[in-house]
């Protein structure tokens, strides 16, 4: 694929930038696979095998699809809105009798059946005269692509094996790439289709990658190993840059990188305020991998165990949980590690157990309602997190506890499962903390009651502030309606802090508030000193907390309380 | 069998989104329901399927009809048309 010229003259391309940053690197090009599905036939009799074939496929597109979803929880609701619709094209009804029919009356293998019949749809919306219809044939193709890919045996990624500082230059990345992104080794991203609002950019803004995205012929122009330049907040990717073009934006880089060595330089750090009070830092995780940021943390304030569940086929049997779990103890080390027991139902959904439809999932069975209803698989969750609490230190939390009545039962499960480890001679540590998330209202309204029944509680404030206001927070047409700085949202805030501090009991935050550096002065003004985060915020937030001193958050925290509207609030801290 | 017109109000049409949260909607019915793009003369089509709902091409200012057909085919009918004249959150 190499340029044979040796004078290579530098292009430059215009795209849309959607995540910042500049970039030197090689390029890589990736085209999305063609790939052509013979029209192949079977003998009669192996029709419920084959059917079954596509009800598997199925089943493990719509487990990556949700793992995408998992990893678009911390960014925004425009990209899970794109899910949707492919999770409802995964779904669909009319395809799915016909692929059916295709199979068992036709006797078509498959993977033919699937490409005959999403091609029939495909040309029919592509056809629309509608421009914004016939885009959408793309999500019908996305999901094809997913169901061959994962009909012939495939499912890691070449883009998961690229070498150092790789700059991807893809014609159209589906979301299963993009969701390999993180893992790999990708400096950035140039595309030759996608806007702002793709599910593409909303990762990458993630991952913080650098990407350029809408740029046409990106891959015929470009060739593999090319040198470029991309610059994520312009939108311009130089091929071949001449040197005056590199040193140009070897500043632009200089500068940018500046602003986040800056940051960096308190990645290591410990949370201190100005006068050297302490405020401790967590961080939130979702998985098992080696270093998600412990050495630059205090503690693990959220240990997402959903993966767990998501990931595979079946309910993950109490020997793997305890592996997962073991490991991420022994990783942490002496860093306490607060394991949040299984968050599913509501939206989140797992494909080998069939629950109940309801009108509103966010207020339905949903977690520990879920997991009470579910013993065998709860107690199993229980059983394999205490028998790894020997390895490091364990800390359990229920999430969606809503009243008192929730916390003793979970409690009295937590029992239960104690007994039947000390019948069986299994070591655990007995005096393992037991917490709750506080996200539900009814319980926030309680903080002094229940704080006597708990070790520790986590302030979720995503879920707080959806519950609070209303507001679901993935709908982005009433995004202005989901108010993380109201009024209500401090005061709640203040009344479960003040509660818990009063009883001695450790209180902490893990939303995503405690990521923002605008709501960092308020949160230690009102009296937290444990702020948990994803890994890649730590930085930002230490550098926040060494800006101001106890004394002058508190008077923050106390003017806040007097203003009346989110507007107020948001101006008075940009202000400061 | 009961059948009612509306107009697509919101500026994308029946695309992505809405398509999907109409899907949505049907599905928790247990009537059979169709929709056709009236001012295109179009066929009836399953108004529990995406990529038949893509199909229709029903952008703004187009006229479909929903016909509903079951025991909660009023509850259905009342539901989906005020879930269109609603233009999915998009106005």
């Amino acid at each position: 694929m190499r340029n044979n010229n040796n004078h290579k003259e530098m292009l430059i391309l215009q795209g849309e930038g959607v995540s910042d940053g500049v970039v030197f690197g090689n390029a890589f090009v990736y085209r999305a696979e063609q790939y052509v599905v013979k029209e192949e036939y079977f003998e009669p009799g192996h029709e419920d095998a084959f059917v079954q074939e596509w009800e598997d496929a199925r089943q493990t597109a719509q487990v990556e699809l949700d793992k995408v979803f998992s990893v678009l929880d911390n960014v925004s609701g425009e990209g899970r809105a794109i899910l949707d619709v492919h999770k409802s094209i995964l779904f669909d009804e009319e395809i799915e009798e016909m692929v059916e029919t295709t199979i068992r009356e036709d006797k078509v293998m498959p993977a033919s059946a699937v490409s005959k019949v999403f091609d029939i749809f495909i040309s029919i919306v592509g056809e629309s005269s509608d421009p914004l219809i016939a885009e959408r044939a793309a999500d019908l193709r996305d999901v094809r692509d997913r169901l061959l890919r994962i009909m012939r045996g495939e499912s890691s990624s070449v883009l998961s094996h690229l070498p150092e500082n790789t700059i991807l230059v893809a014609d159209d990345l589906l979301p299963s790439d993009a969701a390999m992104l993180e893992k790999g080794k990708v400096a950035a991203v140039v595309n030759e289709v996608g806007s702002a609002t793709a599910h593409l950019a909303i990762l990458a803004r993630g991952y913080r990658i650098p990407t350029v995205l809408s740029v046409p012929k990106a891959t015929v122009l470009i060739n593999n190993g090319e040198n470029l330049i991309v610059d994520g907040h312009d939108g311009i990717v130089v091929v071949n840059p001449d040197e005056a073009t590199g040193r140009a934006y070897g500043d632009k880089k200089r500068h940018f990188d500046k602003k986040t060595a800056l940051e960096n330089e308190y990645q290591d750090r410990k949370g201190l305020l100005r006068d050297g009070t302490t405020v401790r830092i967590g961080i939130n995780i979702g998985d098992d991998r080696e270093d998600p940021g412990y050495s630059s943390c205090d503690f693990v304030g959220l240990f997402r165990t959903e993966f767990l569940y998501m990931d595979s086929q079946q309910l993950p049997t109490e020997q793997q949980q305890f592996e997962v779990y073991r490991r991420v103890l022994e990783l942490a080390g002496d860093k306490p590690v607060t394991l949040r027991t299984l968050d599913i139902g509501g939206d989140k959904q797992l494909p080998y157990m069939s629950l109940p439809e309801e009108m509103n999932p966010f207020l339905g069975k949903r977690a520990l309602r879920l997991c009470f209803e579910e013993m065998d698989m709860f107690k199993t969750q229980l059983r394999a997190a205490l028998r790894a609490s020997v390895f490091g230190k364990l800390k359990i939390m229920f999430p969606m506890v809503a009243s008192i009545d929730d916390v003793r039962h979970a409690k009295s499960v937590l029992k239960a499962v104690k007994k039947d480890l000390d019948d069986e001679g299994c070591p655990y540590d007995p005096l393992v903390p037991i917490g709750i998330m506080i996200e539900v209202p009814s319980i926030a309204f309680i903080a002094d009651l229940v704080v006597t029944e708990v070790d520790f509680a986590s302030i979720g404030t995503n879920d707080l502030c959806q519950y609070l206001c209303a507001t679901d927070r993935d709908n982005a047409e009433i995004r202005e309606y989901y108010q993380s700085f109201s009024p209500a949202m401090f005061r709640t805030l203040h009344s479960i802090v003040t509660a818990f501090n009063a009883a001695g009991k450790e209180i902490s935050i893990c939303g995503e508030m405690a990521a923002d550096p605008l709501a960092t002065k308020v949160l230690v003004g009102l009296g937290l000193r444990n702020l948990s985060m994803n890994s890649a915020s730590t930085a930002k937030v230490k550098m926040e907390l060494a800006r101001f001193t106890l004394e002058e958050a508190e008077d923050v925290a106390g003017a806040i309380m007097s203003l009346k509207t989110q507007k107020d609030i948001i101006e008075y801290l940009k202000s400061l | 069998m009961i059948c009612r017109m509306t107009e697509i109000v919101n500026p994308s049409g029946l695309h992505g989104r809405p398509a999907a949260q109409l899907v949505e909607a049907a599905k928790r019915y247990q009537s059979k329901l169709t929709i056709r793009n009236v001012t295109e003369h179009g066929e009836p089509v399953n108004a529990k399927s995406i990529v038949r709902i893509l199909g229709l091409s029903a952008s703004k200012g187009k006229t479909v009809e929903l016909c509903a057909h079951g025991e909660d085919e009023i509850q259905a009918i009342e539901d989906l048309i005020t879930l269109i004249d609603s233009g999915f959150g998009e106005i």
